[in-house]
């Protein structure tokens, strides 16, 4: 009788709990993997790591690693140029329109190198990880469909609903006049 | 209804003993079979269920706590990590809250109150069936959370921001809201169900001043919970919408407001420890009054002090808060009302020490839990005099000398009367005798194991030891303490594991006991052990608080209830005079398949709010086939 009651919570809770997983501290071994990004030379898109893959694309649908990229977001400035995702002096991410791929791989190299039109190297101030967890966090940001994980808002002003409600839209894919 | 053979006169008047009891036990019997277990509404299955659900519950949370005292037994212990330990001690202070303490006592009186009170049933017995049902998966929400390393990590209290959406990641917070709504549908459930019950269902003759101390407690405590708990509902609401829908009621940057949450919890929080503790007070006048052979001394002032500590119990939150800033004259206010609190609980105090000393005491098991509770009970009385004050309590807020104290006053207040009450009423509740040589020991190991336990906390707390640290310094001296504490907590734990042996063991092999072993003068010892599902063949009537002390051979009963219903008598408010009789629900599933369809709503919507939405299609189903008009005689009015 019990067990009736328990079997649907129990699948319930087995099916949430891949987005609930908290990796504190990564092998040094899983760590160095994570860094193994083969980029075209183009240095946008590639293949990401392959340990990245194994581990079933963790920092894109984890609600921890992006809640830890939303803080290392503000922590780190990117709001300086990219404000909440609206874009000032750097670019937008809401508008959907990526300059350097939409792809993590080419997010995680955008941060960690840098890019030529003004985006500073990061891979110097932040581990591999903490450039994961920022990477999945991006991405969200201009994502036009709802995941399963998604941070929530911050306690300050509000520029646009909550993360975890529907995706931010504003509007049609347009490439920026800048 | 066909099964049932019905004579011409459907009254019980003219039935010899035999004949009742077999229609009755017809009427009145849950049948056998899963469906017919899972549609009870007999308040002994349902609290029996609650008291060994909640028990269980203590037993989780108990392993909880050695995990705790564990890891700290040495500095810089490496035995549970600190995001685990975090969950760890949230999950167990979460769980003794609204998973063990309210629920157990709520269980003895929905098993206790209609006996008690020499009624057939508690009123809205399908609500009492649905309160279990919701109960329970809260619990287990909670708990497989817990299993899957998603349990919350904010503290018992979950206070924001900590909790809300920038910092609470994932779902762990979410998880504490939602295990919060499960336990306080229930716990509001049961205490309307107690406070009809005690109202309108008591034994002819049984006025207001001839209540027993147990249910005066529970009527009380029923009030306390339905004023103190929609507060916290408005809390965990606004903090599940907070970070689900992006509300911004604890925003400060929108408008909204940190402190709320604060004072919304501890609106709640304080009585909730009252909520607690006036059940166990119950349970200490009628264990005192029964092993001191003598009626309780000073009925009314004691019946006064429940008052005036559930009076008193709202206006006191703000002792939890003296160091977030308040005005002056606010602090001042709450720690006058703070320490006027220990007011009535020492007028209680010096009753049941007067019943003791003016009685002949028979020192049996339950009466040594009392003992134990009234020295331990006094001690943490005095500590909550202490913290009362503003500058002590800034001192040690935060500190384990506030754990120390609020250990004193829940285990030492509300636990040893607990497990008193278990040792007093198991024969009624399981027909057996739980052994009286255990007993001693448990109480022994209990009450020696908790002091060395919790009062070296004291010491700690003054020399400046953090609560909700996973781990210290081996340079801040707390090592040795530390470690006395930790295997004193062992001592406690074997006599915990000791009262588990015995109550089992005693489930099967105990002596069969006697109606009334105790020779005890309340009315749920005047029907067999345990009782039957009619609690009663004829409603006894009642002259005097002591009943059964003043007429011991036989009892007046009232007859003219039908027996091919079933009926209940209904009596005045004040005088318990006999004004109608009264239908009382028949078994039913749809309680059970309603509170599943909450449940599901429930947990889903912690993952979408359009959860709430479609979620309550199946409720609304559920419900409407709960109140369809089914024609059976309990309609008819």
């Amino acid at each position: 009788m019990r067990l009736v009651v328990v079997m649907p919570f129990a699948m319930l809770a087995l099916a949430g709990c891949q987005r609930e997983e908290r990796s504190l501290r990564l092998d040094p071994p899983v760590e160095a993997g994570l860094d193994e990004v083969r980029v075209m030379s183009n240095g946008i898109g590639g293949a990401p790591p392959k340990v990245y893959v194994a581990l079933g694309r963790p920092y894109e649908n984890n609600a921890f690693d992006l809640d830890q990229g939303k803080r290392l977001y503000d922590w780190f400035g990117c709001t300086g140029c990219h404000a909440h995702g609206g874009g000032n002096t750097g670019p937008a991410f809401l508008d959907g329109w990526w300059q350097y791929g939409a792809d993590p791989v080419s997010i995680f190299v955008s941060i960690r190198d840098g890019r030529t039109a003004g985006m500073p190297a990061f891979g110097r101030y932040l581990t591999t990880e903490q450039i994961w967890q920022l990477t999945g966090y991006v991405q969200t940001i201009g994502a036009y469909s709802a995941k399963t994980a998604a941070p929530s808002r911050n306690d300050e002003m509000q520029s646009r609903p909550s993360e975890n409600r529907a995706p931010a839209t504003l509007g049609a894919l347009q490439p920026p006049s800048r | 209804m066909s099964t049932l053979d019905i004579s011409s006169d459907p009254r019980d008047t003219g039935l010899d003993e035999r004949a009742l009891a077999r229609r009755l036990a017809d009427l009145w019997q849950t049948p056998r079979g899963i469906i017919g277990t899972l549609s009870s509404v007999d308040h002994k299955i349902i609290g029996r269920r609650y008291i060994v659900t909640a028990f269980f519950f203590l037993l989780l949370g108990g392993v909880l706590a050695l995990a705790i005292r564990i890891q700290l037994a040495k500095p810089e212990n490496r035995f549970l990590a600190p995001d685990l330990y975090n969950q760890v001690f949230t999950v167990h202070g979460a769980n003794m809250m609204f998973l063990f303490a309210v629920p157990v006592m709520e269980a003895f009186a929905v098993y206790l109150v209609p006996l008690m009170i020499g009624t057939r049933n508690i009123a809205f017995p399908r609500l009492n069936a649905f309160s279990y049902w919701i109960y329970l998966p809260g619990g287990i929400t909670l708990w497989v959370a817990f299993a899957l390393d998603m349990g919350p990590d904010v503290g018992w209290f979950a206070y924001v921001p900590l909790s809300g959406p920038q910092y609470g990641a994932g779902k762990r917070a979410d998880i504490w809201a939602q295990m919060i709504t499960f336990t306080e549908v229930s716990a509001l459930a049961v205490a309307v169900e107690l406070v009809v019950t005690i109202f309108k269902q008591r034994a002819p003759g049984m006025s207001l001043d001839k209540i027993p101390l147990f249910v005066w407690s529970m009527l009380v405590t029923s009030f306390l919970i339905i004023m103190a708990m929609p507060a916290i509902m408005v809390a965990s609401t606004t903090l599940i919408l907070d970070r689900l829908v992006g509300t911004h009621f604890y925003n400060p940057a929108e408008g909204g407001d940190v402190l709320l949450w604060q004072h919304l919890f501890w609106f709640f929080g304080h009585p909730e420890v009252y909520i607690i503790f006036l059940p166990a007070v119950g349970m200490v006048s009628t264990i005192v009054s029964t092993f001191a052979r003598r009626p309780i001394f000073g009925y009314l002032p004691l019946v006064l002090a429940l008052f005036a500590t559930g009076i008193l119990a709202f206006g006191l939150w703000v002792h939890h808060m003296f160091v977030v800033g308040l005005p002056r004259v606010g602090e001042s206010f709450f720690t006058a009302s703070s320490m006027a609190i220990a007011v009535p609980n020492g007028i209680q105090i010096f009753c049941w020490l007067a019943t003791l000393w003016d009685g002949r005491p028979v020192f049996k098991t339950p009466l040594l839990f009392v003992i134990a509770f009234i020295i331990t009970f006094v001690i943490g009385g005095l500590t909550g005099v202490m913290v009362a004050s503003v500058p002590l309590d800034t001192q040690v807020h935060d500190t384990y000398f506030v754990v120390a104290h609020f250990h004193y006053v829940l285990v030492g207040g509300a636990v040893f009367p607990l497990l008193g009450a278990v040792y007093y009423w198991y024969p009624k509740i399981i027909g057996r005798m739980m052994s009286e040589r255990l007993g001693r020991w448990v109480a022994g190991l209990v009450f020696v194991g908790f002091n060395l336990t919790f009062f070296p906390m004291h010491i700690l707390g003054l020399i400046g030891m953090p609560r909700r640290v996973y781990t210290y310094g081996p340079e801040m001296n707390w090592g040795s303490i530390n470690l006395f504490v930790s295997l004193s907590a062992a001592i406690l734990a074997a006599g915990f594991l000791l009262f588990f042996v015995d109550a089992i063991r005693s489930a099967f092999s105990g002596e069969p006991a006697p109606e009334n072993p105790w020779n005890a003068p309340t009315l749920e010892w005047a029907t067999s052990s345990p009782p039957p599902s009619y609690n009663f063949e004829r409603i006894p009537v009642v002259s005097s608080s002591d009943p059964l002390w003043e007429t011991p051979e036989t009892l007046p009963v009232a007859t003219g209830l039908r027996t091919d219903r079933r009926e209940l008598l209904l009596t005045s408010l004040s005088e318990a005079n006999p004004q109608a009789r009264e239908s009382s629900p028949r078994d039913s599933i749809w309680p059970f398949l309603a509170a599943i369809a909450t449940t599901v709503m429930l947990i889903s919507s912690i993952f979408s709010a359009w959860a709430v939405v479609w979620g309550s299609v199946p409720i609304a189903v559920t419900l409407i086939a709960w109140f369809w008009p089914k024609g059976t005689p309990e309609d008819a009015a």
